[in-house]
């Protein structure tokens, strides 16, 4: 895959975007920044991808569910066996949770609330462009975004022109035909398929002689790395994992929960590898759209739930902690009875890292992005500022 | 001009005569719902809503208790329901019977306005609505009432199981309710959800140009309190709707100043009024537009269905055939972005290619076995090509505006399936004078577009060439 985003850049429909515009940051600033979001599709279970140490509650409740050899993180908090890769990152100040914390959704539709992490809205449906997608926005970041899938997620709506990369199964035509076909568009003025035509063409340079390449995240998050590492590269990708609705076998360490959870962990892994260096210079950040309940049900699952955790990654964090203001797990310090709550708005985290990753001042993205929402700036205490 | 037959249909394929008036063609389409050109079996919505049942029954109420200590064994069992329930073969047979209407039919048209409508009343990706009820649905809530009025769709989309289902009305309860009053007592806390009520005036109706508030919208839900499906122990949430008058929240309500009293018939008397507001034509309207003509509607477009609809008091008919009048009278002037399931079946109709599988093959399939790869070759295709009709991501549908679409992957898809398809096609149809004539009788500017396609000199890339010009792109 090679994505030249300067030579996408010339294409005539993004003109008028540069007409009226300072070349946005990047030649102000010698740094190249990246934002990735991994989101974890069905709620995942941050009380088991990171259990807390020691809670009599916790342990009585999810008899069944306890992990054995989990690793400890700190004296409050361990982490999933399973999850090595991250582990790595953690031990190189690389890695770091936020936990009890959640999207503002205290329902327990996927449906509502997948659309709610992706919006960052208060009401399913009524916002039809992502979070993501209006920081972008704001940070001037057209044609940076690269999604990690074939349709565009809804996060990344909001800004046009995003690449995306989710491999056929299928051979290119020759590269002659695309290269005809570009300067058809061209002669037509067709700007925008011109446009796409000049990434397909490049794209299938590229390719090992048309053999397919694997849509596993951790063969796409390897690419996602190497376009990522590029200077001219996009600056902000979106991978998706499915899998965390665990109603019955969700089991201990080799049970169906842990299978999503070593599936995000090979993304970090590849991530990592692609990047190489530039790992410093990027931020990854996990989103879903609820935990799960902490009573396991009568399959050896859990329920829908609210607070969860994110995992984050990347060498502007500001260092390996636990960042939680812990509600307990008390029947009356849960919420509505049954959940982990939420003591910080997930928002937060996220308005946070695209105020750091895409140097935008906090409060206007608060304000542009988030509606003036009542967010924290945990930037000074997450991240590298 | 000749991007009209694409436009409102699929094109003209070889067995096709020119209309001599294209207009006439497209209008008499319209008037009536005619069988399905699907000769294999169809099932009804009641049928396969069975299917569904049997399902979760099995899922949820067996297989969890029974496997819980057991993951490969919960995936194994679970993989066997799922194909006695024939989970991966229904909604291939349902894009069978769909595809089949605009390459088989006498009615093209008329498919192509039913592919509007399903996406219109979207249910998008819920459960596994996808793989049992949402091409029934489509068929027999929305396609037999394109020759009524938009309020009878209107009526019965709002009330079809697969909707409610989709937008949680069956979590809508009055939280003056008998229902919520005996949760209070259990210590269970039950109220309002909106979803339904929203997206009946936002995306069903009168669209936010009308101007609602949240407190309409809330109201809205409220006169939708108690509409759910007829819970049993054996069918869970697969029962028939009907109104529950103890899930109903009691006293009167308002909605866009107009108040209704309590009760069953409220739900009615409040789409009657939503169909007849002047946002609700003039968004119709405009969706249409952006469907046949432009990403950006203009006024004058949208003026003659609106027109039309007033004066047939949103009869489909009419409205359809004033809003194809609208697309050929612009035929010259806008090219429309066909999304990738029209633009595959353009493409099927007019180079001849055998897309659909035969009802003998399709009618093979026995329950409990996987389906042959050619059986879902269908439901494939599509989901490789960015559209699978019944997996929208959200309730609004799939996207009618071309930024959407635009992505380098999804046009790489149009780019080796229509290398496949070339290779589906038979024989005869292989050859040059195909080729020439299917161009002749499908373009304005046949000798153009023979010249740069023919600058390939391989057939299979001429036909990659062809639909991939700007031309077929966007009709």
């Amino acid at each position: 895959m090679k994505i030249s985003r300067r030579n996408f850049l010339k294409g005539s429909a993004t003109t008028l975007f540069l007409a009226g515009f300072n070349f946005p940051v990047l030649a102000n600033t010698t740094k190249k920044k990246n934002l990735v979001i991994i989101m974890l599709r069905g709620g995942m279970d941050g009380l088991c991808a990171v259990p807390i140490i020691g809670d009599k509650n916790f342990e009585k409740r999810r008899k069944d569910l306890i992990l054995d050899e989990t690793i400890k993180l700190n004296s409050d908090f361990a982490l999933h066996p399973k999850l090595k890769n991250f582990y790595n990152l953690w031990q190189n100040n690389l890695g770091a949770i936020v936990h009890a914390t959640n999207i503002p959704y205290t329902k327990r539709s996927h449906f509502d609330g997948q659309n709610l992490m992706e919006t960052g809205g208060h009401i399913p449906y009524a916002i039809k462009t992502g979070w993501l997608g209006r920081g972008m926005k704001l940070g001037e970041l057209k044609g940076d975004g690269l999604a990690l899938s074939l349709p565009m997620p809804l996060l990344l709506r909001g800004i046009p022109s995003n690449d995306n990369f989710y491999p056929s199964k299928k051979r290119l035509p020759r590269t002659e035909l695309l290269q005809l076909l570009k300067s058809v568009y061209a002669d037509k003025s067709e700007h925008d398929l011109a446009n796409m035509m000049e990434i397909i063409a490049n794209r299938s340079m590229m390719s090992s002689g048309g053999t397919s390449m694997s849509r596993k995240n951790s063969s796409l998050a390897y690419k996602a790395g190497l376009e990522l590492k590029k200077i001219n590269g996009p600056r902000v990708a979106v991978f998706e994992v499915d899998g965390f609705d665990t109603h019955a076998a969700q089991g201990g360490i080799n049970g169906s929960h842990s299978d999503s959870l070593i599936e995000m962990d090979s993304i970090f892994k590849s991530l990592e590898k692609g990047l190489g260096n530039e790992i410093e210079n990027t931020l990854v950040l996990t989103l879903t759209e609820f935990g799960r309940t902490i009573e396991q049900n009568g399959g050896r699952g859990t329920e829908h739930g609210y607070g969860s955790a994110i995992f984050m990654a990347g060498g502007l964090l500001k260092k390996s902690q636990v960042y939680t203001d812990w509600p307990g797990l008390k029947r009356k310090e849960l919420f509505e009875g049954r959940d982990l709550n939420s003591t910080i708005d997930a928002r937060s985290v996220y308005a946070s890292a695209m105020s750091t990753v895409f140097d935008i001042d906090f409060k206007r993205i608060q304000k542009e992005v988030f509606w003036g929402d009542k967010l924290q700036d945990l930037s000074d205490k997450l991240f590298k500022i | 001009m000749k991007n009209f037959y694409r436009k409102v249909a699929f094109g003209l394929g070889p067995e096709d005569e020119v209309p001599s008036d294209p207009l006439e063609w497209a209008k008499s389409q319209l008037n009536e719902i005619p069988e399905f050109s699907w000769k294999g079996k169809i099932l009804t919505e009641k049928e396969l809503r069975n299917y569904y049942r049997d399902y979760v029954y099995g899922d949820r109420k067996v297989l969890r208790k029974k496997f819980k200590n057991d993951k490969e064994g919960y995936k194994r069992e679970k993989n066997k329901l799922r194909h006695l329930t024939g989970q991966k073969f229904w909604w291939n047979l349902e894009l069978c019977i769909r595809h089949s209407e605009a390459l088989k039919s006498e009615t093209p048209v008329l498919a192509k306005l039913w592919y509007f409508w399903g996406n219109h009343f979207a249910i998008s990706e819920k459960d596994f609505l996808a793989q049992y009820t949402t091409g029934a649905y489509q068929r027999e809530i929305i396609r037999a009432n394109m020759n009524q009025t938009f309020e009878k769709m209107v009526q019965e989309a709002t009330v079809a199981w697969t909707m409610i289902h989709h937008l949680d009305n069956n979590d809508n309860v009055g939280p003056k309710s008998q229902e919520a009053q005996w949760a209070k007592e259990k210590g269970r806390k039950v109220g309002v959800n909106e979803n339904h009520a929203r997206e009946l005036l936002e995306l069903h109706t009168v669209s936010p140009e009308c101007g609602y508030t949240q407190e309409d919208v809330i109201q809205m839900a409220y006169v939708m309190s108690g509409w759910r499906p007829n819970w049993g122990k054996k069918r869970l949430e697969t029962g028939d709707v009907h109104f529950n008058g103890e899930y109903h929240q009691p006293g009167t309500k308002r909605i866009l100043g107009k108040k209704y009293k309590s009760g069953r018939k409220s739900l009615s008397a409040v789409i009657t009024d939503l169909v007849n507001h002047p946002s609700c034509r003039e968004f119709i309207a405009m969706k249409l537009c952006r469907y046949f003509i432009t990403d950006n509607p203009t006024k004058e477009m949208m003026e003659p269905i609106i027109k039309a609809w007033e004066k047939s008091d949103g009869f489909l008919p009419d409205v359809h055939k004033a809003a194809v009048e609208v697309a050929f009278n612009y035929s010259e002037k806008y090219n429309k972005f066909q999304n990738p399931e029209n633009w595959l079946l353009i493409m099927s109709k007019m180079s001849d290619v055998e897309l659909v599988p035969t009802p003998k093959l399709m009618d093979l399939y026995t329950l409990g076995l996987k389906p042959t790869h050619e059986q879902r070759s269908l439901e494939y295709l599509l989901r490789e090509l960015g559209h699978h009709p019944y997996l929208a991501k959200q309730p609004n549908g799939w996207s009618d505006v071309s930024d959407d679409w635009m992505s380098p992957e999804l046009l790489i898809r149009r780019l080796v399936y229509a290398k496949e398809a070339y290779y589906k096609k038979n024989r005869k149809s292989q050859t040059n004078e195909f080729y020439e004539e299917m161009v002749e009788k499908n373009y304005d500017n046949p000798s153009e577009i023979l010249k740069t396609i023919n600058q390939q000199g391989d057939l299979s890339n001429r036909h990659v060439m062809l639909f991939n010009l700007p031309e077929t792109l966007k009709s």
